[in-house]
């Protein structure tokens, strides 16, 4: 397949995911106009009571005196020019707060996903290689124990050894605030703070990716191609690295792409536990705080980045498995 | 307090406190100099969400600021007013002139110095324009004059000596006018970088991470501050803020930060100590407010009848761990010093039960075959745990006298509506602050004029009369404190007689500091002080 097959194949996908992504902001949109209590309450509340006018006041600055209409074609004509508009609660551009938020989500995720996806494949290979033996059984068992657990109970009993009893790293935040270390320092001291999350959220997905590549590994190895390469002369290795390990990375590859819009929602948890500074708290506290211009963005955000990883997937199977044609 | 393990301790950190203050007040004044330097870390819950406490006043915001922006007046334990900005004061004999005297040679953070401009453009266009409480406080000032660069004249309509409670740096702090007087104030750049005069300078806001605050090295006042820094962090979840201060990574946390039952574990370390002071310009109380324009509760009798329900004792020892003080009426006992307080009806009498029973009786409601004489919903604020843990030890409490309560948990925003814009309940529990004076925090639970659809924390209950109207208007206008003391007597057993209101317990709240740092709570504002005497040992 050539280079540019594939360059046109992402441009037309890329094209595909607008009407995707204006549905998205869409439904987003008018789902949030059925909350109760509006953003002009909240501050209101927040500031231990104010007279009407102060609230009357809130709600024309938010244009929340026009109809619903009205509003949605306002925010979709602003959009346009990536213009996300104002958080009148956080007093700054959504973009600008979306952006500063990026960063950590982004480097916490990915840690995240590195290291679920590369333990999750190793140990699901180690239990289908040893299958049936007590080796399997627990690394089963294991999987099922981190699947089962709360994400925040696995989170605080991890600052509660690794930090309080043992002092071997630090509880929460993204790096030391007294310090402030600059320059590598600063990078050893973020890549401190970010194992106990790291740790916490790939629990979870460890699991998942080693049950099913155990799983994958078992079913391919059943297949007929198997008993060709046997037949053919190959080793039991060069049969499971060549053949049945590529295949049966597939369907945990596919996985990995769909479990990436959960990581995000997962990440909340992780996020507040560890006060990972992500987009999941941010899109939390808006909720509660019925910041609706900043809670659009940031579903407009993940939006993307769900399309865009799982358009990495489909690239990813390419090079997997050489039969897949993109088109 | 009661007689508990619990109560003895809470003593001695008080005394500790009280002590620890007379030690700076001597060496203060002495030629004994703190040691310099350190950072502190302050744990805020929640974030903020901009820093700017002359549009909003959400709690967290004013714990940040309050360090960098100062006020014309600072205040003792007693209330009483000190220098501030504001050298010295005086009030007109007829209450309408207040001239104050300001200190100089105070600069900004940006270096431009501090004059009379500032403090009439902070006033006439930033508070009394948009500070949801300075709207109300400054209501009576029509201008204030600047005869000279070191002279504020405020000039009222009527007497208002409730707003010489409310010009800390934390109420009303003092902005200046070159920087927020340019450009639209309610969506001003600086919301987010503010500038003021105070003990520290703010350096930089991660959003979701810290504020970083570092010395002011120009701060009037002469070798303050002594520390070096001040970070606030954010953190989400209530069980790891307990971890960091446990381990010592974060130094002072308070209102409700840390929760109840964490508080105790915190207070068992030698490296914590725990105080209930600096809490004496809020002074929240626990109330029940009731819907009094909904039968059956239009009827006094039923009203008092569940006043009398509540178990006061139970509740404070139980769902609050022993922080709290039975309530006496809508007034803070924290009042009594200054005499704007008065003592109600005793709804804690020792035969309550049998007084709620027989009223229930006389308002014609008798207990049915299945001990019931009627249902209501009890909406809970959705502050926290703990007011679940208050709700269903009330639901118990009032199932005693034959109501059948029914609990209901939403959100923030909803329940926001439902209780002050559809006036859609029957009882709610919720805790509203007394604040610096009884007209600024008091009057709008139950003045005609507070009833107000769609504007949150006022009269829900929709309950008044014009004797106790007549009363507050008195009282607000009247600049002799003896006289308005009386009125507040007077006004305390008329509004607890009527019982539109179930007041419950002041709420002490706990504050968690790092015995590393020494002098951090030395003004009633507490955590919303500047820390500029506060110093590592």
């Amino acid at each position: 397949m050539g280079g540019t097959a594939l360059a046109s194949y992402i441009v037309r996908r890329l094209l595909q995911t607008i009407p995707v992504i204006l549905g998205v902001v869409i439904l987003n949109f008018l789902l949030l106009q059925l909350a109760p209590g509006d953003l002009a309450t909240v501050l209101a509340g927040e500031a231990g009571g104010a007279p009407k006018e102060y609230i009357d006041q809130l709600r024309q600055r938010f244009g929340q005196d026009q109809p619903v209409h009205v509003q949605l074609f306002n925010y979709l004509r602003n959009l346009l020019v990536l213009d996300l508009g104002y958080s009148f609660r956080q007093s700054a551009p959504v973009l600008e707060l979306l952006l500063k938020r990026l960063g950590p989500t982004l480097l916490l995720m990915g840690t995240t996903l590195v290291v679920s996806l590369l333990i999750g494949v190793v140990m699901g290979l180690l239990a289908a290689l040893w299958v049936k033996t007590w080796k399997d059984h627990l690394i089963s068992v294991a999987a099922i124990i981190f699947y089962a657990t709360p994400l925040f109970w696995i989170g605080l009993m991890l600052i509660l050894v690794f930090s309080i009893k043992l002092d071997w790293l630090p509880t929460s935040g993204m790096e030391d605030v007294v310090a402030f270390n600059e320059g590598f320092a600063r990078v050893v001291d973020i890549g401190r703070h970010l194992v106990l999350p790291t740790v916490t959220l790939s629990m979870f997905y460890l699991a998942l990716y080693a049950r099913l590549m155990r799983a994958s590994m078992l079913e391919q190895r059943g297949l007929d191609y198997v008993t060709t390469a046997r037949a053919k002369g190959l080793t039991e290795r060069q049969i499971i690295t060549r053949h049945v390990f590529r295949n049966a990375l597939l369907p945990v590859v596919t996985m990995a792409g769909i479990q990436f819009g959960s990581l995000l929602g997962g990440s909340v948890v992780v996020e507040s536990v560890f006060a990972w500074p992500g987009l999941g708290q941010l899109a939390y506290q808006s909720l509660f705080a019925r910041d609706f211009n900043l809670l659009l963005g940031i579903f407009f955000l993940s939006a993307c980045l769900v399309v865009i990883v799982n358009l990495v997937v489909d690239v990813i199977y390419v090079l997997l498995d050489p039969r897949i044609r993109v088109g | 307090m009661q007689m508990t393990p619990r109560g003895t301790f809470m003593r001695t950190t008080l005394r500790s406190i009280v002590l620890g203050t007379a030690v700076v007040a001597m060496t203060s004044a002495g030629t004994l100099a703190q040691k310099p330097g350190g950072t502190l870390v302050q744990i805020t819950q929640p974030e903020p969400p901009n820093l700017a406490p002359y549009v909003s006043t959400a709690g967290p915001i004013g714990q940040v600021t309050a360090k960098i922006f100062d006020g014309l007046l600072e205040y003792d334990f007693n209330l009483k007013p000190q220098p501030g900005l504001a050298e010295s004061f005086t009030v007109a004999p007829d209450g309408k002139t207040v001239t104050f005297k300001l200190r100089r040679g105070v600069t900004f953070h940006d270096g431009k110095p501090f004059t009379s401009a500032d403090v009439q453009f902070t006033i006439m266009e930033a508070l009394k324009k948009n500070h949801p409480r300075g709207i109300a406080t400054f209501k009576e000032v029509t201008a204030v004059e600047t005869p000279d660069e070191m002279t504020a004249i405020f000039k009222l309509a009527n007497p208002a000596p409730y707003m010489m409670m409310a010009l800390s740096g934390y109420e009303s702090p003092m902005l200046p006018k070159h920087v927020y007087g340019a450009g639209d104030i309610k969506t001003h750049p600086n919301a987010n970088n503010p500038i003021g005069t105070g003990p520290f300078k703010f350096v930089e806001w991660r959003r979701g991470e810290f504020v970083r605050l570092d010395k002011n090295p120009t701060y009037w006042r002469a070798g303050r501050p002594f520390l070096d820094r001040v970070v606030v962090r954010f953190i989400a979840d209530a069980s790891t803020r307990t971890a960091v201060l446990e381990k010592g990574e974060a130094h002072i946390a308070g209102f409700g930060a840390v929760p109840y039952n964490d508080v105790k574990k915190l207070a068992t370390l030698p490296s914590v100590e725990v105080s209930t002071k600096g809490y004496e310009m809020m002074s929240p109380v626990v109330e029940m407010v009731i819907n009094t324009k909904k039968a059956p509760f239009d009827n006094v009798k039923v009203r008092q009848a569940i006043n009398y329900a509540v178990d006061r004792k139970f509740v404070i020892d139980n769902v609050w761990f022993g922080f709290g003080k039975a309530a006496r009426g809508p007034i803070s006992s924290n009042f009594e010093p200054s005499g704007l307080f008065g003592v109600g009806t005793d709804y804690a009498a020792a035969d309550r039960i049998d007084r709620a029973n027989k009223l229930l009786d006389e308002a014609g409601f008798p207990k049915k075959a299945d001990g019931v004489r009627f249902e209501m919903v009890h909406d809970m604020t959705p502050y926290g745990e703990e007011w679940q843990r208050f709700g269903e030890a009330t639901q118990q409490a009032l199932a005693q006298v034959g109501i059948k309560a029914t609990l209901r948990y939403e959100d923030v925003p909803k329940w926001l509506k439902r209780v002050y814009t559809d006036y859609d309940f029957d009882v709610t529990s919720n805790f509203l602050y007394n604040l610096a004076d009884p007209v600024l925090g008091v009057h709008r639970s139950f003045h005609s004029d507070r009833i107000r659809k769609g504007t949150v924390f006022v009269n829900a209950a929709q309950w008044s009369s014009p004797e106790t109207d007549a009363l507050m208007d008195k009282a607000t206008v009247e600049p002799d404190s003896a006289k308005r003391s009386v009125m507040y007597r007077e006004l305390v057993a008329k509004v607890t007689e009527a019982s539109p209101v179930v007041y419950v317990h002041e709420l002490t709240f706990p504050t968690i500091i790092n015995k590393q740092f020494k002098d951090l709570i030395d003004t009633p504002l507490g955590i919303y002080g500047n820390y500029a005497n506060a110093h590592r040992q």
